[in-house]
């Protein structure tokens, strides 16, 4: 449906972000499987029970990717004559990562069984997303 | 279909699974998984037809189908284990204890290096491995 130049325009994330978002999900959906089947409950107790643990992966990620912006935010606004356009994609790069995880870490609370609130509750930092997402899409090009 | 038109038809299909998910995980609803998966079914059939028009259009210029499916490749791997995830997902939350987690998970893993691969191979060749650093 989509090529990646595509999404990299609709979603304002680079390839590199994409690929490092890519690999912490696939390190996180290893981890749920082994947390899910319980194989490895015996030789880390505590790693395996805790829902934190099992999504540090996609935590690793987003520190990885905000370390990412920020240096790439600097570098560009250093170099760049219209300072308003890098502000503009590193706010847009700052909601985005901030969105997902004020999400993850909802739904780590839920989980975890530490927090009493309901899943409409903990996905809306992702309907708030969507909205923004939304509207980037309706700012593409008609091409 | 513009990218835009694709892009809000996408948002559209993901907004309404994500409402019907909600309504599913919280007690509200006590919904077969298979329905509330309905619009992640309804945007896989739009992209089955997408791929086979893009298809069709091409077999005009090739006169082979391996050079056809070869040319096509990651389209075609990206539906193939899109659904298949999708199907896995849906069996072992419908009927929970039946299927082993990791028999679920495999085509996700595969989907997933499968996108990394082909991202990663993007950006090697656009880049080289000296930009991709910097």
């Amino acid at each position: 449906m989509f090529k990646l130049s595509e999404l990299v325009r609709w979603l304002g994330l680079t390839e590199f972000e994409i690929l490092v978002n890519l690999c912490g999900l696939l390190v996180f959906t290893i981890t749920l499987a082994f947390k899910i089947s319980g194989t490895l409950n015996y030789v880390f107790p505590e790693l395996m029970s805790d829902w934190f643990s099992i999504f540090s992966p996609l935590f690793f990620v987003d520190i990885c990717n905000a370390y990412f912006c920020v240096i790439v935010g600097i570098r560009m606004y250093l170099d760049a004559d219209n300072k308003r356009k890098v502000l503009h994609r590193f706010m847009w790069s700052t909601y985005f990562l901030v969105l997902i995880a004020i999400f993850k870490y909802l739904l780590c609370l839920k989980l975890s069984g530490k927090m009493g609130l309901e899943y409409s509750e903990v996905f809306s930092p992702i309907f708030v997303l969507l909205q923004l997402v939304a509207v980037r899409a309706c700012q593409l090009p008609n091409s | 279909m513009t990218l835009a038109h694709r892009a809000l038809f996408t948002w559209f299909i993901v907004l309404v699974f994500l409402i019907l998910l909600c309504l599913r995980l919280d007690p509200r609803t006590t919904w077969n998984w298979f329905v509330t998966f309905t619009p992640l079914w309804f945007f896989d059939c739009i992209l089955i037809i997408y791929v086979i028009i893009k298809f069709i259009r091409k077999w005009r210029n090739l006169n082979r189908l391996t050079d056809l499916l070869f040319h096509y490749k990651w389209s075609i791997g990206g539906v193939l284990l899109t659904i298949t995830s999708q199907v896995m997902i849906c069996m072992t939350l419908e009927y929970p204890q039946q299927i082993p987690i990791y028999v679920t998970m495999a085509p996700l893993v595969l989907l997933l290096s499968t996108a990394i691969f082909y991202v990663g191979n993007t950006l090697y060749q656009r880049e080289g491995l000296i930009g991709w650093l910097h």
